[in-house]
């Protein structure tokens, strides 16, 4: 087990920086996942941790030694390949076993060999296709054996880079399970790889959001839901999407408000910038509703209203946009091309500033379920 | 053996009528290939027989008569056929085994990504657009016993009657290796580079990672070029003309060359006997190679 650091690390091939200046902690022991669009660098970031990428800049370690210069075979880590990476030539048990006899220096004895291979197996039910060929082996036999290579050499770090992408959704989402239950398991830490969200948030002790090769906020999956800290992870986190709509902050006889083109909506105080500040406003669906009363929110026409059996998503056109606002069981149904009104809650409203999209800090989710 | 349903009777007919349209529209597909091999295969293959079974007239007049199996008998045991039958064997074991490793360390060397690589690719896998002859021209320039810059090397020499054939063989080599260089690259080119980074994370070091990952996902390839040379050697003729014509005496005369005969002093059965004892070893060392190699040649999912 060790931690991972990376302090300003950069790369860059020729032109084009795939990393830039990333700094981040991986603790000891915890899964993290890096999240971001294809593209963003979080690939490139994993394999500067195999060692299949040499850092431009920086400085890497593992558990205490800087690995900048250490070759891949002795970083003491172990990866799982999107395409997994399974030898077609040989058979389950010499794929699991490959590890522990590929390097003659630190090769085992046979018999501890055979009983590691055996733990690998028997963890990951591979026992009855020891004999087999990858290529008679399903989709998700195959990512059991690359997990099970990986995990036989007992590595101070796992690398996954988007292990379940090739699986079904169904099997996809019973591995995500049994990937959370391998790591309570092992206790040894998880860096893990994906563009999914859902994997992000259901697996992982903390994400680090990454796009256009920079960290853009670390935090355990609530933490980053509730609390986006700019514009890019209040976009990508969450789905459907949250809303955004670009205004002007003012104080008004009610409060604190966002004067939009279309309307206008209260927001919590608490934010320091002063009337006139150029902001986008970010609404997450489930915090916006249909206004029963004239006069107050967004106007709009509803285009369409989804079902979804236990919810239903109401998409409106407001000015050039398309906002979703999720309804509940309870709530009416407004028929397409109504002119509806949707109201915002305030508290629940995120203001990033208009030029940094950075988060206007203090702003209105000073809500009870983030003070943990 | 069929059950009738209501209706089934009236339908009978019409399937049998489309099963034969399928059949001859079948047919009507394999017509071209089956012209081809007919008309430059088996045909030939039977006229063949038919003139290992007869002698050769002696003045060309008449039908030639029929002497029955034992003209290819004598031929396929007489000294002259097993002399071209050792030097085509020995002209298969100087040249398939150095042009395979020759070709794979060429395209291993090739296979990276460097700057200007492709003009390094491209000079290697040149000799496959080179004539047998002009390959041979070359050659020649450069082991001509007057004149040529390897004149003094004994090993080179062509008048030499124990190294001549070993020396026209080397020219063969030469000639093969882009063949192999090509396909060996096009098929390390065709492993994916995440079975390189797993076996570089798994710690394999270059040798090891050589004979356990890439040999074995190279294998079909091998195995290819293996049975490709192997023909390449038993058919090989022109640089043996153009280089000794099958000198000095007798030293490299190889099979097809007696066959070839080019100074006219074998009767056409024994020619045609010998083409079928050429025929036979053919099919007998393809069948071998590939019942010997195929067990452990790996062909992928």
């Amino acid at each position: 087990m060790s931690a991972v650091t990376f302090d300003e690390v950069t790369k860059a091939f020729g032109e084009t920086v795939a990393v830039e200046n990333m700094s981040l902690e991986v603790i000891d022991g915890e899964f993290m996942v890096l999240l971001g669009p294809s593209g963003c660098g979080k690939s490139t970031a994993l394999r500067m941790i195999a060692g299949l990428e040499e850092v431009t800049s920086g400085m890497l370690s593992i558990g205490n030694q800087v690995v900048n210069d250490i070759p891949p075979r002795e970083r003491d880590i172990a990866m799982v390949f999107q395409s997994y990476a399974l030898y077609p030539h040989m058979t389950v048990r010499k794929n699991i076993e490959s590890p522990l006899v590929a390097n003659k220096r630190t090769r085992l004895a046979p018999a501890e060999r055979e009983q590691r291979v055996h733990e690998a197996a028997e963890i990951l039910g591979l026992t009855e296709y020891m004999d087999r060929k990858p290529g008679e082996l399903s989709g998700g036999q195959r990512q059991r054996v690359a997990l099970a290579r990986a995990i036989v050499r007992r590595p101070q770090v796992f690398l996954m880079d988007e292990p379940l992408s090739n699986l079904d959704a169904k099997l996809r989402t019973q591995t995500r399970l049994e990937l959370v239950e391998l790591h309570r398991r092992l206790g040894t830490t998880f860096v893990y790889v994906t563009h999914d969200q859902v994997e992000a948030m259901t697996m992982a002790d903390r994400i680090a959001i990454i796009s256009d090769g920079r960290v853009q906020q670390v935090g355990r999956p609530q933490e980053v839901y509730d609390r986006p800290e700019n514009l890019f992870v209040a976009q990508f986190i969450g789905s459907p999407p949250m809303n955004t709509i670009s205004g002007t902050l003012t104080t008004g006889s009610s409060g604190r408000t966002v004067q939009t083109a279309v309307g206008s909506f209260a927001v919590s105080d608490g934010t320091g910038a002063p009337d006139g500040t150029p902001v986008v406003a970010a609404v997450r669906p489930e915090h916006m509703a249909v206004a029963t009363t004239d006069g107050a929110g967004l106007s709009g026409t509803v285009e369409n209203i989804e079902m979804l059996g236990h919810e239903r998503h109401l998409l409106a056109r407001v000015d050039d946009r398309v906002m979703v606002a999720r309804l509940g069981p309870e709530d009416p149904s407004p028929a397409i091309h109504d002119r509806v009104a949707l109201t915002v809650d305030p508290d629940r409203a995120h203001l990033f500033d208009a030029a940094t999209t950075r988060r206007l800090d203090d702003s209105a989710v000073a809500a009870p379920g983030n003070a943990r | 053996m069929t059950t009738t349903l209501g209706g089934a009777p009236d339908r009978a007919p019409k399937r049998t009528s489309q099963k034969v349209r399928e059949g001859l529209l079948g047919w009507l597909f394999l017509l071209p290939a089956l012209a081809v091999f007919v008309a430059f295969f088996y045909y030939p293959l039977y006229l063949l027989v038919d003139m290992s079974l007869h002698r050769e007239n002696r003045f060309g007049i008449g039908d030639p008569p029929y002497v029955g199996p034992s003209q290819i008998v004598d031929t396929l045991t007489g000294s002259d056929f097993i002399e071209g039958l050792t030097n085509s064997g020995l002209y298969m074991v100087y040249t398939v085994p150095l042009g395979l490793v020759l070709g794979v360390l060429l395209a291993v060397a090739a296979n990276r990504r460097l700057r200007g690589i492709r003009v390094f690719q491209t000079i290697f896998s040149s000799t496959v657009a080179t004539s047998v002859a002009v390959a041979s021209v070359i050659f020649f320039t450069l082991v001509n016993p007057e004149v040529g810059y390897f004149k003094d090397v004994s090993w080179l020499s062509l008048d030499n009657p124990d190294w001549a054939l070993f020396s026209v063989s080397l020219s063969s080599v030469w000639q093969n290796l882009g063949l192999t260089f090509i396909i060996v690259l096009a098929a390390l080119q065709a492993i994916p580079a995440e079975m390189e980074e797993a076996s570089a994370l798994d710690g394999y070091g270059p040798l090891r990672h050589f004979w356990q990952i890439t040999v074995p996902l190279i294998s079909p390839a091998l195995l290819f070029l293996a049975v490709v040379l192997v023909v390449h050697a038993l058919q090989a003729y022109a640089q043996i003309e153009l280089l000794t014509n099958g000198g000095p005496g007798t030293a490299t005369e190889t099979l097809l060359y007696k066959i070839a005969d080019p100074q006219g002093i074998r009767s056409i059965g024994t020619k045609a006997s010998m083409s079928l004892g050429l025929f036979v070893l053919t099919a007998v060392v393809a069948a071998a190679q590939y019942g010997l190699l195929s067990k452990r040649v790996h062909y992928g999912d």
